[in-house]
């Protein structure tokens, strides 16, 4: 699996707050992604657009609690078209199943089209480590992976670099000339991956879904690479989550009206590709044999998880990330793994674990932005708080991260407020005990151990002077 | 050689979703979902019902389609009938300076003479289809060599301003993405009024042939385009920068 990086969080998040050429492109291109979503769903209007979301939230769901059912039929309907389907329990044995498909076809170039689950397999690694040439050949993936970094946006992988760190890029790897002009870029890119789809023994993608009834995978792109791959090698492996499953067909019509809408703001993207399987004995070209790899990594948990279960209803478009304050200012790297901003932050502690991700719910300041403009309506901020809990107060697995001191003041405050006599008198104390920390209504720091944290990165709010029914009382005794 | 699937696995896996589900036996029934409840006979009446209700609106369908394909990127002609398409298609193809323009062996090209209207401009015109004399095997490197590549279509959808293309024999995966520019000839009849009109026929088709259905198709609603450098739109990357869409009568 890809490295992860997420209790990291704190200070990449500082560093990224700190590189200014980062601020200053992050402050465009990100809102430029938000507004392009808001203006596309203006244009459908907000009662269609709602109704949508419910339909999606609704296939979603269906397909999810059935889910031994449409992944049996998966089976069945791409093994009827020709294809091979793979169950693959984690990362490694996924990355196993397509690196012996490779050696099998005695594979030397592999073209990818976009796959994050292949990101979290960290597959060229394995491929490379095994003599075999990955290349990327959606634009952004292409560009990080000369970088050799991780994506920065689940659909724009490589939104934090500028014309001109781009042009170094292909400038150290490719020899060309240096040059301002982002056209002149996509020219030496296209160029460069012609050769390559001209001569890669085989392709991989990723799926955006999986139709149960006609073994029928959907790609969405606007390059043409997804269709370069799925059209020139003649080996095809397409990696998928084993939530990407809808039942019919005719559920598609709904999610391609919702996802390049929520993704980037267009009505429909260039090209939406659909496979299956194998080339027919007919058909001109495609590849002569197909394989589907059907991934848990981690999902299987989270179908187990009522609390959690929701958010397998992710299609990947990015909005949450777009519109969410954090995410704007730090950017996807201090997330630390393959998904970021508030998805990533429930995504990385449910697949990778809570130790490696528990700092990443509490990276919200719950303003409830990504919850409005989920196309599939994941109650985020609720996931987000319900994961800040277990990594405190410990549950499903986890223990819990709070101090006993911590959980003792919280039994206390609990109890102090639950009547009016006992809060009264809390308030009091309170007074008294916060003088020698609160200046000017707030408290900057405690000076105790286990509880200083609380402080750390950010001030408490003092008490005030009188309460609020001691001022109502106050003012109704006079006059 | 085929790596064949790990039936154990396969096993143990739909065991382990069953069991998160908190279910020990596999349903008994087909899930309660709309969409998979129709049988053929019935998909049969509602596609004849979504195919007479396209009809009585052709004229209007046609308008919508191609204001839409116009706002998506495509350059969008409508022609009176087969002759002054084939010259339209010549026409594009001389405008961009193309020497050699690929088309597909599609039915189409019996009706509108897209070789001859080529050949009068001095362009060769290049079948792209694998038989006697050609092997499947040298398609793809002569698509890359085209300049123009010309298809007809199986559907265009009003509601998205796309292009549907079902490849098949005689018509390459490729003439539709690897030449810089991309002719789509598409007829009255082949207009939907929307994404669901295409789904339910393409579902229709495949309980028809029983699931041997084609494993392939594409929507294609404008020109490639990338947004990956400073999210500025660039055109034309692994396809077509230039899509023309002719509508013959």
């Amino acid at each position: 699996m890809s490295e992860v990086k997420s209790k990291e969080f704190q200070s990449a998040s500082k560093a990224a707050l700190n590189d200014k050429g980062l601020q200053r492109l992050l402050g465009r291109v990100v809102h430029g992604f938000a507004d392009l979503r808001d203006a596309a769903v203006e244009e459908v209007t907000e009662p269609v657009w709602e109704q949508l979301r419910e339909r999606a939230r609704s296939i979603k769901q269906q397909t999810l609690a059935n889910l031994d059912y449409y992944l049996e039929l998966v089976d069945k309907s791409v093994t009827r078209n020709g294809g091979h389907v793979h169950f693959a329990k984690d990362a490694d044995e996924a990355n196993k199943i397509v690196l012996e498909i490779a050696k099998r076809h005695d594979v030397k170039r592999v073209v990818k089209s976009k796959s994050m689950v292949s990101e979290e397999m960290g597959i060229n690694q394995v491929l490379e480590a095994n003599g075999i040439e990955p290349v990327e050949t959606d634009l952004g993936e292409y560009i990080i992976q000369l970088a050799k970094e991780t994506p920065f946006h689940i659909i724009a992988p490589a939104l934090h670099k500028s014309r001109e760190q781009v042009s170094d890029l292909f400038h150290d790897w490719l020899k060309s000339q240096p040059t301002n002009e982002i056209e002149e870029l996509c020219r030496i890119a296209r160029d460069e991956l012609r050769d390559k789809f001209a001569t890669a023994d085989m392709g991989i993608t990723g799926a955006n879904f999986i139709v149960a009834e006609t073994g029928t995978v959907m790609l969405v792109t606007n390059e043409g690479n997804g269709r370069m791959t799925t059209s020139a090698p003649r080996v095809l492996v397409t990696l998928a989550g084993m939530e990407k499953v809808v039942p019919a067909l005719e559920d598609l019509a709904t999610f391609i009206r919702l996802l390049p809408r929520s993704a980037t703001g267009q009505r429909i993207s260039a090209y939406t590709t659909f496979l299956g399987g194998p080339r027919s004995a007919t058909d001109e070209d495609g590849p002569e044999e197909y394989h589907l790899v059907l991934v848990d990594n981690g999902r299987m948990n989270v179908l187990k998880d009522p609390e959690m279960r929701e958010v397998l209803q992710c299609i990947r478009c990015g909005a949450c990330l777009n519109t969410c304050p954090v995410y704007q200012k730090v950017g996807g790297h201090a997330y630390g793994w393959v998904y970021s901003g508030p998805i990533g932050a429930i995504l990385t502690p449910l697949l990778v674990g809570m130790d490696e991700g528990k700092e990443l719910p509490f990276a919200s300041s719950l303003c409830g932005a990504c919850k409005d403009v989920c196309p599939v309506k994941i109650d985020i901020p609720r996931l987000l708080l319900r994961l800040r809990g277990r990594a405190t107060e410990g549950g499903n697995g986890v223990k819990g991260s709070a101090p006993w001191i911590q959980k003792l003041m919280v039994r206390r405050w609990f109890s102090s407020v639950k009547t009016r006599q006992a809060m009264n008198r809390s308030a009091k104390l309170g007074r008294l005990l916060q003088r020698p920390v609160a200046r000017g209504g707030r408290i900057k720091r405690i000076p105790l151990p286990m509880v200083s944290g609380w402080t750390q990165q950010r001030d408490f709010p003092a008490l005030a002077p009188k309460s609020f029914s001691e001022v109502w009382r106050d003012s109704l005794d006079k006059p | 050689m085929t790596l064949l699937p790990d039936e154990q696995a396969k096993k143990e896996f739909l065991e382990r979703v069953r069991t998160a589900l908190g279910r020990t036996e596999p349903l008994k029934h087909v899930p309660d979902h709309p969409s998979l409840k129709m049988e053929l006979p019935q998909q049969e009446q509602k596609v004849r019902t979504i195919q007479a209700k396209n009809e009585a609106r052709r004229e209007r369908l046609i308008t919508a389609l191609l204001s839409r394909a116009e706002q998506m990127g495509w350059r969008v002609n409508r022609v009176p009938g087969p002759e002054e398409a084939a010259r339209a298609v010549a026409e594009i193809a001389r405008d961009a300076g193309a020497k050699k323009a690929a088309r597909s062996a599609q039915d189409i090209f019996k009706r509108v003479d897209v070789d001859g209207a080529l050949r009068k401009m001095g362009i060769n015109p290049l079948v792209l289809a694998s038989g006697r004399t050609r092997h499947r095997s040298q398609l793809k490197g002569l698509s890359f060599e085209a300049e123009v590549g010309i298809t007809g279509v199986d559907y265009a959808i009003a509601e998205t301003g796309s292009c549907v293309v079902i490849p098949r024999k005689g018509l390459s995966r490729m003439v539709s993405l690897a030449p810089p520019v991309y002719i789509a000839l598409v007829e009255p009849a082949q207009v939907m009024e929307s994404l669901d009109d295409v789904f339910a026929i393409r579902r229709m088709q495949y309980m028809q042939n029983n699931g041997r259905d084609t494993n392939y198709m594409n929507f294609i609603s404008g020109p490639s385009r990338t947004a990956d450098i400073e999210m500025t739109i660039s055109i034309g990357v692994h396809g077509p920068g230039q899509v023309h869409l002719i509508m013959i009568g």
